[in-house]
């Protein structure tokens, strides 16, 4: 046994000494009443905290409850008439309810949070001590008809002033007793869902005090007056014994929840979907806000289960400030549980270690998601930066060399009709600005092709209308939306249909051709299609491979239908982010 | 009488050689801008008969320039050019409200003319 363990096992033989010493006064002066449940309500009052004190040494509740049934025997041991016994004994017996109020709201931590709690503990505690100051000084047993009280009168004797300053007490209760529910409730408003669970308990002791109150103005303790007033005495006493044993419960209800970690083991036994880890956490924590964070970079950066970066909140953030548990694992941060700050840390990190295996796995594949977040990410990036280089080199064809060869061409046309030419010379240039005029073309057919001016200046539909018209096989275009897309998804689109259309003219045989743009429930859908002789395969040739890649960077799907003979269909969808 | 004419363009080898081939065709290059902010100012001060405007400008598009000279009351006839084709436009040049478009490697006199001698917007 430790010697805490020791001390406490003393304290309650002196506290059952004091409780059955009081009883046993009782019982030597005839009063009215079943003494046996007497004495069980103040034992039950005095197991209670002495276990609370075991198990929740820094809580203040088992102390009250102690000092609760200490103060209320006071009153048992004021009968005893003997020297300054029954003054001591009533001032003792004063502040029995400021304890079990103060116990109540200070429940279950055993703190008073808010300055309004304490005002109205502090008002209940100042009422008692005017009670008892007035006692002390006005008190005079004798008066009372105590002849054995061999004791000096109090220094102002007055029976009227003791009579008085009782009474004004109990109609201070008018004010102290709203006050202190009022305190009950904004502290129930201000709770988590969590302090609510664990406030439940208080709420039956309240029904229970209540009822008492209740049942008190029925009840007497004389069984020859009335046997619905002892029955009522009684039954009242046997509820009393339960107060204590619904703050003990309440108070050691997250040691009971460990429970909920077997539970969890056993759920942690099966295969889990996504977010069912966190659905399992947060039913054995009793959380239903309960989030998990995983760490990643030893904890450098951290993210959601979907790979998304998100940041643990820094104590006190938000207008509900959570509590961040971080579990650590091979010394390193694994995984960070935000959760409501009512719950007990050694539950969390209970719950955390039951779930430890899984916790892991869920980082690994959070970590696989972010870095597939990331890859995605990447490529757009990189096509992205890829357009962005392609309409720069247009842009650099058609300002440099097309405007330069443009120059020479009037300069050549200038030269050749010049009056006096030799008609050979002319000749020549002519031949030569024709060459240059081919070259023009040549150019801008392949600054087209780099990145078609049409499809900045006019958007999509008109750049493929473009395309069509150019097009070697006849190609019809369907379009059922107007205005721009963005400039990834417009780039992306348009050399889909740009290549499929290459390949129809290359490989395809095909008659005729179409091309169809759609937009719909935000996806972007275009789709070529030819009667040509099929046969055509993604895997083959890097032409659709790369097609594939352009759409999938920018998280479209791509599919290709060619049977051998039935033509052939190209079917992208895109996610379609804004209009431009 | 000849034809006053206004060039607009960003290249100042294209303005010069433009300008000598027009002059050579009779015609009168009252001035030139370098971009759109100053051809429209330069359109509005001289009140050419033709203004041969560039689509690419360093400041404005062609486009907006020609809505901003087509604004004011009696606008000149403007003739859009660039070294790209009119396809690369689409529909942008029908709708701007110039009087036609020629690429640059294919000006000359005759050109002009045949897009003068065409229907005002």
């Amino acid at each position: 046994m430790t010697r805490r363990r020791c001390w406490l096992t003393a304290l309650g033989v002196v506290l059952v000494a004091w409780i059955v010493g009081a009883e046993w006064v009782s019982i030597h002066v005839g009063v009215p009443e079943n003494h046996f449940i007497d004495a069980a309500v103040g034992l039950s009052f005095v197991l209670a905290g002495l276990v609370a004190l075991d198990r929740r040494p820094g809580n203040a509740t088992g102390v009250l409850m102690i000092a609760y049934a200490v103060s209320a025997y006071f009153g048992n041991w004021s009968n005893l008439n003997i020297a300054a016994v029954p003054m001591i004994g009533m001032i003792g017996a004063q502040p029995s309810g400021a304890f079990i109020a103060h116990a109540a709201l200070a429940y279950p931590t055993g703190r008073l949070r808010t300055r309004f709690e304490r005002f109205v503990i502090g008002l209940i505690y100042g009422v008692n001590a005017v009670v008892c100051v007035v006692i002390l000084l006005a008190f005079d047993p004798r008066a009372d008809g105590c002849t054995r009280c061999a004791w000096e009168p109090a220094p102002f004797p007055s029976r009227t002033a003791v009579l008085t300053s009782l009474s004004l007490s109990q109609r201070a209760a008018f004010l102290t007793v709203p006050l202190f529910f009022l305190a009950v409730w904004l502290r129930w408003r201000r709770s988590t869902p969590a302090e609510r669970r664990d406030l439940i308990p208080l709420w039956i002791g309240f029904a229970v005090v209540g009822l008492v109150y209740l049942m008190d103005g029925f009840a007497s303790p004389d069984t020859t007056a009335d046997q619905f007033s002892y029955l009522m005495w009684e039954l009242q006493s046997v509820l009393q014994i339960s107060l204590p044993l619904i703050f003990l419960w309440g108070l050691l209800a997250t040691r009971l929840a460990r429970s909920a970690v077997g539970d969890l083991v056993v759920a942690m036994d099966r295969p889990l979907l996504p977010g069912e880890l966190r659905a399992a956490l947060a039913k054995a924590l009793g959380d239903p806000l309960l989030r998990v964070l995983y760490a990643l970079d030893d904890g450098d950066h951290w993210v959601d289960a979907d790979g998304r970066p998100e940041s643990p909140p820094r104590p006190g953030e938000g207008r509900r400030a959570k509590a961040v548990t971080v579990i650590d694992r091979a010394g390193g941060p694994l995984a960070a549980l935000i959760h409501d700050p009512a719950l007990d840390a050694g539950l969390v990190r209970a719950v955390a270690a039951a779930a430890g295996i899984r916790l892991e796995n869920e980082r690994l594949q959070a970590d696989l998601r972010a870095q597939l977040d990331e890859v995605r990410a990447s490529r757009q990036r990189i096509v992205e930066a890829g357009d962005r280089e392609r309409r720069r080199v247009e842009r650099n064809l058609h300002d440099g060399a097309q405007q330069r060869l443009a120059t020479l061409v009037l300069s050549l046309a200038m030269l050749r009709d010049r009056d006096g030419v030799d008609p050979a010379l002319a000749a020549s240039i002519e031949a030569t600005t024709s060459d240059l005029k081919q070259a023009i073309a040549e150019l801008r057919e392949l600054a087209r092709g780099i990145h078609p001016a049409i499809l900045t200046e006019e958007g999509l539909p008109a750049a493929v209308e473009a395309l069509a018209d150019r097009s070697a096989v006849p190609v019809q275009v369907r379009t059922d939306f107007e205005g721009r897309l963005s400039e990834p998804v417009e780039a992306v689109a348009y050399f889909v249909v740009a290549e499929s259309i290459a390949n129809v003219i290359k490989y395809a045989q095909a008659r005729a051709a179409r091309v169809e743009l759609s937009r719909r429930d935000g996806v972007l859908l275009v789709e070529v299609s030819d009667d040509g002789v099929g046969g055509a395969d993604v895997s083959h040739g890097s032409g659709l491979r790369g097609l594939a890649d352009r759409v999938a960077a920018v998280r479209g799907t791509f599919g290709v239908q060619s049977p051998p003979g039935g033509g052939t269909l190209v079917r992208v969808e895109i996610p379609v982010p804004a209009e431009r | 009488m000849a034809r006053s004419v206004l060039i607009v363009d960003d290249h100042a080898g294209f303005r010069a050689q433009a300008k000598a081939l027009l002059a050579v065709a009779g015609y009168e290059v009252v001035g030139e801008a370098a971009d759109g902010a100053s051809g429209v100012r330069v359109a509005m001060d001289l009140s050419p008969d033709v203004v041969l405007l560039d689509v690419q400008l360093p400041d404005l598009t062609g486009f907006e320039v020609v809505r901003q000279i087509r604004s004011r009351p009696d606008p000149p006839a403007i003739i859009l050019i660039s070294s790209r084709d009119a396809a690369d436009y689409g529909g942008r040049i029908a709708r701007s409200g110039a009087r036609g478009f020629i690429t640059k490697a294919d000006l000359s006199a005759m050109a002009l003319e045949s897009v003068l001698e065409g229907p005002a917007p």
